[in-house]
């Protein structure tokens, strides 16, 4: 079995009208046996940026923490905010530093640029390569489940309320056909001037 | 004693300094999706049209849809050369049945008989996934799911092939209404039915390398059955 | 018949000049000294009845079985040499099985009777079908059972012969009770009546006097599928004929 699957997760973002928004499942598992329920796997990198990692959860964390030193030096150095499409390439070089002994973990980026307030979604492989996309990005082991509800449920220029309900939908089905993913869920719809966190019941099986 | 870095040749056997291994690979992969949903007094069986190896093509026009009786349709995909095996072999065994029994075989008779037919296969299996869909004893919808070997179950739909788990989460959500709180569960109209077929095929297409060109799609009534073909993107 | 007796009624394999196969007309009239078994097929059901010849009374009458379950949906009856019917109605039984196995559905009764008749041809083969002997079967035999059609009832020949009747009387008393039959049936006949009239005839062509010992009945129902009667039961009926 590889690595990549050892805990499981699921973790998706989504473009909406003038908002992003990022969901993940909250289980952590040793392969079949659920260790945990409230894993944390999506973290927040700036008041409208956040960074969801999948993969091996050692990995997943100290990726997550090597990585919130990276941006409060960046920030510090430039005294200003962090763009998410800066962050995706310091994502990158972090990874790609490892190239040849890599963490194995797959993050997906969402957020709104702190000036415009574009929205951007972005992933990225286990070795830094990324991806910019207009519609949505999925990691986990569960990604063709994902891909197939995203394919289906996301249609251009939703309103945060419709976004929410289309994330929530792909994410709840999609993690149900996947054996180590699942045991609730959270999501993060990103506005200009808010960020709505909500945590979503799922199927406990 | 020196070792020759040659070839020796000895009695009845070769051997030299750089040993080669021979495979034969039994199986390869085809692709191609086939799904199955099962109303009220309807049963609709769709499959595309592509027929591939690794990177190629072979042919964009080879549905994988096999209709076995009056009320009765198969879905099956995986190795090619299977498919071609066990939906022959079905076919001369329906002959047969009708035959001996002078009677269509039900929709449950071939379900059991596949499931007979995969088992008897057990340590050198067909590679091959099976859907039927058709209607059943009392005229209702009725889908057969089975994995490789014989396991069989009967649904309300099913996905199979390689785009099958991108096909099967959208089908629990609009079909089996799952994760939807306070809707009421209308029974599935066949209009809506060949609706979501085409949509989770052009999902399935827009993702799958190894599904696409066209979708086929069988809709079984009591009257026989009608089908249509839709188109699907080709790259 | 017998006086056309010639070489060529030694072979199962040996038409004669007039174009007949001896041994198996000698087979169908080995039938005509088995036991008296009959058939009545109703709307509500089959019903098979058949005498048993207890011809001491040092026998244990329970051990002379007649009357076979093929199925849960099927049962059979026999005339004729008892030791052969085994075989037969091992083969129906092994065939209904398979059937249930491969299609998981009922085989019907005239499936059961065709799979049986085949094994009847199957004679004088030196390499046939395991079950086949070198000469002809000396039995006949009723299959009753309920299908897709209905209640349905099928006699068997040793020829491998298959017809399917309303009511039939096999064995020594056939003729009289095949036109007793005849005078009493008719297409609306309940079981009750159809055990009842079984059990009359038998009653009148049966040597000994007829009781709950001596006589094997067995019905098929959709609802309760074979079921062979009681000695009580069989007692129940004759108290009311």
């Amino acid at each position: 079995m590889s690595i990549m699957s050892y805990n499981g997760a699921a973790i998706m973002a989504m473009t909406g009208k003038d908002c992003v928004a990022i969901a993940s499942d909250l289980r952590f598992g040793i392969q079949a046996q659920t260790v945990s329920m409230n894993f944390q796997k999506v973290f927040e990198m700036g008041p409208r940026l956040y960074i969801g990692l999948a993969g091996l959860a050692t990995d997943v964390q100290t990726v997550a923490q090597r990585l919130k030193f990276r941006i409060n030096l960046y920030e510090l150095r430039e005294n200003r905010r962090i763009k998410p499409k800066t962050l995706m390439s310091v994502v990158s070089n972090l990874l790609y530093e490892r190239r040849f002994g890599p963490y194995f973990t797959e993050p997906v980026i969402a957020g709104l640029d702190p000036k415009t307030g574009q929205p951007f979604i972005a992933s990225l492989d286990l070795i830094g390569c990324p991806m910019i996309t207009e519609d949505f990005v999925v990691s986990g082991t569960c990604s063709e489940q994902m891909y197939g509800m995203c394919e289906s449920l996301w249609e251009p220029d939703m309103s945060p309320e419709v976004l929410f309900e289309a994330i929530s939908q792909a994410l709840l089905n999609a993690v149900d056909r996947d054996a180590v993913s699942g045991w609730g869920a959270i999501v993060h719809i990103i506005e200009k001037d808010k960020v709505t966190t909500k945590t979503l019941k799922a199927r406990m099986d | 004693m020196q070792m020759d870095p040659g070839l020796h040749k000895g009695e009845g056997y070769q051997y030299g300094p750089n040993p080669k291994q021979h495979y034969f690979s039994p199986y390869s992969m085809n692709g191609g999706t086939v799904l199955a949903i099962a109303g009220e007094d309807f049963a609709v069986v769709a499959s595309d049209t592509r027929l591939s190896e690794g990177f190629s093509i072979h042919t964009r026009d080879s549905p994988k849809t096999y209709q076995l009786t009056n009320s009765t349709v198969l879905g099956c995909t995986g190795f090619h050369g299977d498919v071609l095996t066990v939906t022959k072999l079905l076919e001369a065994r329906l002959k047969m049945y009708k035959n001996e029994h002078n009677r269509q075989m039900s929709t449950s008779a071939i379900a059991a008989m596949l499931s007979t037919v995969l088992y008897y296969r057990r340590f050198f299996p067909y590679y091959v996934y099976n859907i039927i869909g058709g209607l059943d004893d009392e005229g209702k919808g009725a889908v057969y799911s089975f994995d490789p070997i014989g396991s069989y179950e009967r649904e309300a739909y099913r996905a199979g092939g390689t785009a099958s788990s991108m096909l099967q989460p959208l089908l629990d959500n609009q079909i089996g209404f799952k994760n939807q709180e306070g809707v009421t569960k209308v029974p599935l109209s066949k209009e809506k039915a060949v609706f979501l077929v085409k949509d989770v095929f052009i999902s399935a297409a827009e993702r799958d390398i190894y599904t696409g060109d066209n979708i086929m799609i069988h809709v079984t009534t009591k009257d026989g059955t009608e089908t249509e073909v839709f188109p699907l993107r080709r790259d | 018949m017998f006086l056309t007796r010639s070489e060529y009624d030694r072979g199962v394999n040996t038409f004669s000049p007039e174009g007949r196969i001896f041994q198996v007309e000698y087979a169908i009239e080995a039938i005509k000294l088995g036991s008296t078994a009959i058939g009545i097929q109703t709307s509500e059901g089959v019903v098979l009845a058949v005498e048993k010849r207890v011809t001491s009374p040092l026998i244990e009458p329970s051990s002379i079985e007649k009357i076979f379950e093929i199925d849960h949906h099927i049962g059979c009856a026999m005339s004729g040499l008892i030791a052969d019917s085994r075989t037969m109605v091992d083969r129906a039984r092994v065939e209904a099985q398979n059937h249930w196995f491969t299609y998981n559905e009922n085989m019907s009764v005239e499936s059961v009777t065709q799979s049986v008749s085949n094994l009847a041809l199957a004679f004088g083969d030196d390499d046939a079908d395991p079950g086949a002997m070198s000469r002809p079967f000396g039995v006949a035999l009723l299959f009753a059972g309920i299908d897709d059609k209905g209640p349905q009832l099928f006699h068997m020949d040793p020829s491998g012969t298959f017809i399917q009747y309303d009511a039939k009387a096999i064995g020594s008393a056939s003729e009289g009770a095949q036109q007793t039959l005849q005078e009493v049936y008719h297409k609306s006949m309940t079981l009750k009546e159809a055990c009842k009239n079984a059990l009359t005839i038998l009653k009148q062509v049966m040597e000994e006097k007829l009781n709950s010992l001596n006589v094997e009945l067995a019905t098929v129902t959709p609802a309760a599928g074979y079921k062979l009667f009681s000695k009580e039961e069989i007692e129940d009926l004759i108290k009311d004929i």
